[in-house]
């Protein structure tokens, strides 16, 4: 009986000690006087000033006119037809490259945003392609959300963001 | 033979006083009391303190502002219902100083003691995070080393205007990194958080860069016309996601973390963005209006088949992923524009459950931490914004007040 006890005490102190020694924390710098180790917050970040290069304007320039979009849409609608035929008219009398630049509202998130606005420059693009301006004269870029013309929270604020702009690259 | 079974038994007792033993179920929320030994209070660094013990899921702390001596062992009696005591001194000399101690509340013993120093002021709530990361080590709960990590954001200033900002998990501490320009979509390039991605503005079409946020070396990745951006980068940052437009299309591309290697992922006559590495990161999801509006699908990077993987919402603008989890940004108004709320949502890649984590405002931006253990977002609500933190685990939220400008884009 006594041995059976035995043996049975054994195998449970064996597995009480096999425990505390996987659970057991070693109290780190228990009574040491550590210095930091946070050196990856310590060290000195850069500060860089782009200011200067900064693109500029927030509406269509050298007479060009901004083209119009519904909420979410991204095909020129028909009554903007008036402002590309002028914009095809102005492009054709000059020999200098076009930036077309599309915008968006606050809606929707980042990334959205900006191929939203690409695919509205793509539109006016393609409008002032198909009445003859060469495509090799155009640039598209898009600015999304970040250039907007009108802050104030109304429907036709919004809708003056929604838009390409037109301007000659100089 | 009635000796040695005495011998044994006496040992095992012995083995559980004689150390202190610190056995921790995660389950299990450790009830722990701060105690503020500063000389000059500092207000701001213990409601930080607080918030990264609430948010690490692993405490229960006790808000009141005890005031006591760091280098004392003497627990107030009101402190004994405690598990833990944590004091901490914070000081200011040629630089920032932090002293603190972990004291067993039961028995007064010392469990942890550590001096953080730092040179700024400014940088102090990065003492907090790793002050709470090393107790939380200590007691041995899984790592929230994710709560050290810098967050990088871009923010308009004007039109045509922004800055990059780094900022701690809190945004308390914030430097701006680039000022001036138009400079956006900031990613970090790398697990140690060396460098980042971000698209600048500055020539005639979008270009992206590579930027050491310590040396200030900068090197051009690529650019499109139309639009780039880094949507996601590899664990090891040996490939990047990036929407471009070379055909004024706006796709996803794989490349190198050089810009090399060019291989298109998506082609679609519409919108394909913000893709994201998923399951084995031999697959994406990403955001597609191919159904007339904004959805989450997923492919495989090599393969031509997409397959939807979100059901419901009227506009899922907005999603990230870390292995088989995703969280996602949900329109389910039915306004076009206005306020409109946007909840978050988490499912898997198979779909296997879907589950909302916000139900109120409009919250967008979701980022994993690099654990997979915390999404962090934007939430807007009641004309007042904040950067939120929601535990996936312990489903223990925090949010911290943003002020002033609008945020563009976020990494963590």
């Amino acid at each position: 009986m006594m041995k059976k006890m035995l043996v049975a005490t054994a195998t449970l102190s064996l597995v009480l000690f096999t425990g505390c020694s996987q659970k057991e924390a070693t109290p780190s710098g228990a009574g040491t006087h550590n210095i930091s180790d946070a050196s990856a917050i310590t060290g000195d970040t850069v500060s860089i000033n782009e200011s200067g290069s900064a693109a500029s304007g927030n509406s269509s320039a050298d007479g060009f006119a901004s083209v119009y979009f519904d909420f979410g849409i991204y095909t020129v609608s028909s009554n903007m037809e008036t402002k590309i035929r002028k914009n095809v008219s102005l492009a054709n009398n000059t020999s200098q490259k076009i930036k077309i630049e599309g915008n968006c509202d606050e809606f929707g998130t980042d990334e959205y945003n900006y191929a939203l606005g690409l695919k509205r420059a793509k539109a006016v693009k393609d409008a002032l392609v198909s009445n003859g301006v060469n495509a090799s004269r155009v640039v598209i870029v898009s600015f999304g959300e970040s250039n907007p013309v009108c802050s104030s929270p109304s429907d036709s604020c919004y809708a003056k963001n929604r838009r390409v702009d037109l301007r000659l690259i100089k | 033979m009635r000796y040695i079974l005495f011998l044994l038994l006496s040992l095992n007792l012995f083995a559980v006083d004689a150390s202190l033993k610190i056995e921790t179920d995660v389950e299990h929320r450790t009830r722990i009391a701060v105690e503020d030994g500063s000389t000059v209070v500092n207000n701001t660094f213990f409601n930080i303190l607080l918030s990264d013990l609430k948010i690490s899921g692993h405490f229960l702390a006790d808000g009141k502002h005890y005031r006591g001596e760091v280098t004392s062992s003497f627990i107030s009696p009101s402190l004994k219902s405690k598990e833990y005591v944590l004091k901490y001194a914070l000081a200011q000399g040629s630089g920032t100083k932090l002293d603190a101690r972990l004291i067993q509340a039961s028995s007064g013993k010392e469990v942890f003691k550590k001096r953080y120093t730092i040179p700024s002021l400014k940088k102090a709530p990065f003492l907090a995070h790793k002050l709470v990361s090393d107790v939380n080590d200590v007691l041995k709960y899984p790592s929230i080393s994710w709560i050290n990590r810098y967050v990088v954001f871009a923010r308009y200033t004007a039109a045509k205007q922004s800055e990059i900002i780094l900022a701690d998990y809190s945004f308390n501490y914030q430097k701006v990194i680039i000022r001036g320009g138009l400079n956006l979509f900031p990613k970090w390039a790398d697990a140690k958080q060396q460098s980042f991605y971000y698209t600048s503005y500055a020539g005639v079409v979008p270009t992206l860069y590579k930027l050491n946020i310590y040396s200030g070396s900068k090197r051009k990745i690529a650019s499109s016309e139309g639009m780039i951006v880094c949507s996601d980068v590899k664990r090891n940052g040996s490939k990047i996601l990036v929407t471009m437009a070379p055909n004024a299309q706006a796709d996803i591309y794989e490349m190198s973390a050089s810009g090399g290697g060019k291989r298109r992922v998506t082609s679609f006559n519409g919108i394909d963005v913000n893709g994201k590495y998923v399951d084995d990161e031999n697959r994406i999801v990403f955001i597609s209006n191919r159904l007339g509006y904004a959805n989450v699908f997923k492919k495989s990077i090599s393969g031509s088949g997409v397959s939807q993987v979100v059901y419901h919402g009227r506009n899922n603008n907005a999603v990230d992923a870390f292995g088989s989890k995703i969280v996602y940004s949900s329109r389910e108004s039915h306004n076009s524009f206005g306020n409109n709320t946007f909840n978050l949502y988490l499912t898997a890649s198979n779909r296997s459950g879907t589950r909302p984590l916000t139900t109120t405002g409009t919250n967008q931006f979701p980022h994993f931490s690099t654990d997979g253990s915390v999404i962090q977002y934007i939430k807007h609500r009641g004309g007042s914004s904040s950067i939120g933190y929601i535990n996936l685990k312990s489903k223990q939220s925090l949010l911290f007040p943003l002020s002033g400008k609008k945020i563009q884009s976020l990494d963590w």
